[in-house]
């Protein structure tokens, strides 16, 4: 069966008109669910998250590439499965669009990006995958719309400068998870752990709370803490320091992740965030896959990325874990960023609760 | 702020060789210290880091690396020091550095590359000069009678420097006077945040860096101009970007324009491939002292 999916192409949009309509109706219905006062960035943290309204069957999810370039038949598994969910999927004219290794020009893909922020059918957006790009407009973005009808913005990687960003200044709760990219090609081959991470993403949307676990790590600081979540790609959030979407970690639970980095740039990076206080008053910290480079011959580092991390939080009380299934890896579930948790880490293991 | 600039060397004074960071070899070190001794009149004194037993990246222990680094800071009979060579390691130790000593008796202390961090934190926290300049392998293979090595013999010896490079397309024209400041971009970005924070309005920044991504050079620019590192300096100055690399999907400019993008709207005069990099071609600067900046449509002159 072909998928059907609306796409932004003036031809195409057309086509599907009358799905259009129905999907405005529904969404229009829903419209006073969804308001939610104005709020000064300045004083996010002294207010409750605010969560953006949860999919219901029928409900439009975009898809734009504000970051690297994608083919639209790379999109196409992510559309087709989403569908099945029951979601409308719009595609973003980026899809398919390729300035070198972005998804097309700045000016486009900020476009893009802020006609589905701005739209009020489109209830969730899926950035089609990270690479990088997000940095060089995020200071485009309007953001007064999506502030008085936040949406669910969903990805990871490159995607945490909006996931900071957001978290910053606007206090609205994101999805951290895989992006279209990663959605298998054909379901069934699927291994049955790449069919949970990608079905976590439909949890998330539809408003399950989430929980996850992890084993044990000789490393970890056992203990229970509460906050919100925040955090991401750790090469990002280095990128981000001293900017406005530089993240706030008091009080937070912080999760990073990272891949391709030498260990010596992880443990720079580390030091970067214990320099600038953003260690020191954590509720708790979460280090989910950190894939690393091979030193370089003659050039042995000495230390696993466990003995960098650990050694620069051992002066602090709050419970930490390794090994949590978020990063670059197949194991990489959905996590509502800006939303309280529970993480509890003990001898049997490590429980992340949405509370 | 003011700068305090060590007193400049005599000869007989004695120049301490430390390794902060990554492993040296002594081999590697052993034409600069014939140099510094034999042609520029220097005594040397090597510290336990230089030539060490490490068998790992790091040239010692953070304690080995800091101790070694302390004593040349504090001794009395060392009037400069100069760094083996960077790699990575100043960062896990430059907060646990005790100053009190050298606040009141600064001197001289020589490097680039992963010292840019102690640049950095001695600038931001104690308004001391030092110097952004070749390290002991550049004196190797003849390279210490390069104008580049030599600048560094003039700057210690107290002469002020006059360095000129030729024009690049992209340069921004205009003269700009104001404190020096910047070294590795990499580095520069690393201590946003940080107590070693630069400060860079009304001064001139210097960049450079060496085996980056396109779209990393990119990342760092934005940050550095998201953090408001861009948008009031007096002047800026490219250095070398050297073994730049990219990515599977081209990033689709040369790192000279991607940085030309992102500070083509201000004012300030803006040179290109100036010699401050991980090539040979690399001026020593005094970092924190003041400078004048000319670029023309023939040259660029660097002025103390």
């Amino acid at each position: 069966m072909t998928p059907f999916i609306l796409f932004n192409f003036p031809i195409l949009a057309n086509m599907n008109r009358k799905n259009f309509i129905t999907t405005a109706a529904a969404v229009l219905a829903s419209l006073s669910f969804s308001k939610v006062g104005a709020r000064s960035p300045l004083s996010v943290s002294q207010y409750a998250p605010i969560i953006p309204p949860y999919l219901k069957p029928g409900d439009l999810i975009g898809i734009t590439s504000p970051a690297g370039y994608i083919t639209r038949e790379d999109i196409i598994p992510a559309a087709t499965l989403m569908q099945q969910w029951g979601f409308k999927i719009r595609v973003g004219y980026t899809i398919g669009k390729r300035n070198y290794t972005f998804g097309g020009t700045d000016a486009e893909r900020l476009q893009d990006l802020q006609q589905m922020l701005d739209d009020p059918q489109v209830k969730a957006i899926m950035c089609a995958r990270g690479g990088y790009g997000a940095v060089r407009i995020v200071d485009g973005i309007d953001w007064t719309q999506f502030k008085s009808n936040p949406k669910w913005i969903i990805g990871f990687s490159d995607i945490t400068v909006l996931h900071s960003h957001i978290q910053r200044n606007l206090g609205i709760a994101t999805i951290h998870s895989k992006m279209c990219n990663s959605f298998p090609r054909v379901w069934d081959d699927a291994s049955p752990l790449q069919k949970e991470t990608i079905l976590s993403i439909q949890k998330a949307l539809i408003g399950e709370k989430i929980q996850y676990s992890a084993p044990f790590n000789n490393y970890n600081r056992t203990g229970t803490a509460r906050g919100i979540l925040v955090g991401g790609n750790l090469k990002t959030l280095e990128s981000l320091a001293g900017s406005v979407s530089d993240i706030n970690t008091d009080g937070k639970i912080l999760f990073v992740e990272d891949t391709g980095e030498y260990l010596y740039s992880v443990d720079r990076m580390f030091w970067n965030l214990k320099r600038s206080g953003k260690l020191t008053n954590l509720a708790g910290l979460i280090v989910g896959g950190l894939k690393t480079k091979q030193d370089d011959p003659g050039e042995y580092f000495g230390y696993s990325t466990y003995e960098i991390i650990a050694s620069k939080v051992k002066e602090y009380r709050y419970p930490v874990c390794f090994e949590f299934p978020v990063g670059h890896q197949i194991d990489n579930f959905a996590l509502k960023c800006g939303v309280p948790y529970e993480l509890s880490v003990s001898e049997s293991g490590t429980t992340l609760k949405e509370i | 702020m003011g700068i305090k600039t060590p007193p400049y060397l005599k000869p007989g004074d004695t120049i301490g060789i430390v390794c902060p960071s990554g492993y040296m070899a002594f081999e590697k070190a052993a034409e600069c210290i014939r140099v510094l001794q034999e042609e520029w009149g220097y005594k040397v004194k090597v510290g336990s880091t230089l030539g060490s037993k490490s068998e790992t990246y790091f040239s010692g222990t953070d304690e080995e690396r800091l101790r070694d680094l302390q004593q040349m800071l504090d001794d009395d009979e060392v009037q400069a020091i100069l760094f083996g060579r960077g790699g990575y390691g100043m960062g896990r130790i430059i907060d646990k550095i005790n100053f009190k000593k050298f606040k009141k008796k600064p001197k001289w202390v020589i490097g680039f590359s992963d010292i840019t961090i102690f640049h950095c934190h001695l600038y931001a926290n104690y308004g001391i000069s030092s110097l952004h300049a070749p390290m002991a392998a550049a004196f190797n293979d003849g390279g210490y009678t390069s104008p580049y090595v030599q600048s560094l013999k003039e700057a210690l010896e107290g002469q002020p420097a006059h360095y000129t490079c030729s024009s690049h397309v992209l340069n921004k024209k205009g003269e700009a006077a104001g404190p020096i400041v910047g070294g590795n971009l990499a580095l520069l970005v690393n201590t946003i945040g940080t107590p070693s924070e630069i400060k860079t309005k009304g001064r001139i920044l210097f960049i450079e860096d060496i085996g980056e991504q396109k779209y990393s050079i990119d990342r760092m620019m934005f940050q550095l101009k998201r953090s408001g590192k861009l948008d009031k300096l007096a002047g800026l100055i490219i250095g070398g970007f050297t073994e730049v690399g990219d990515t599977e999907r081209p990033f689709g400019a040369e790192v000279q324009q991607i940085i030309y993008d992102l500070i083509k709207e201000y004012d300030y005069p803006v040179c290109f491939n100036f010699p401050v990099s991980h090539d040979p071609e690399n001026y020593a600067l005094k970092i924190g002292v003041s400078y004048t900046l000319k670029v023309d449509s023939q040259k660029v002159v660097l002025k103390e």
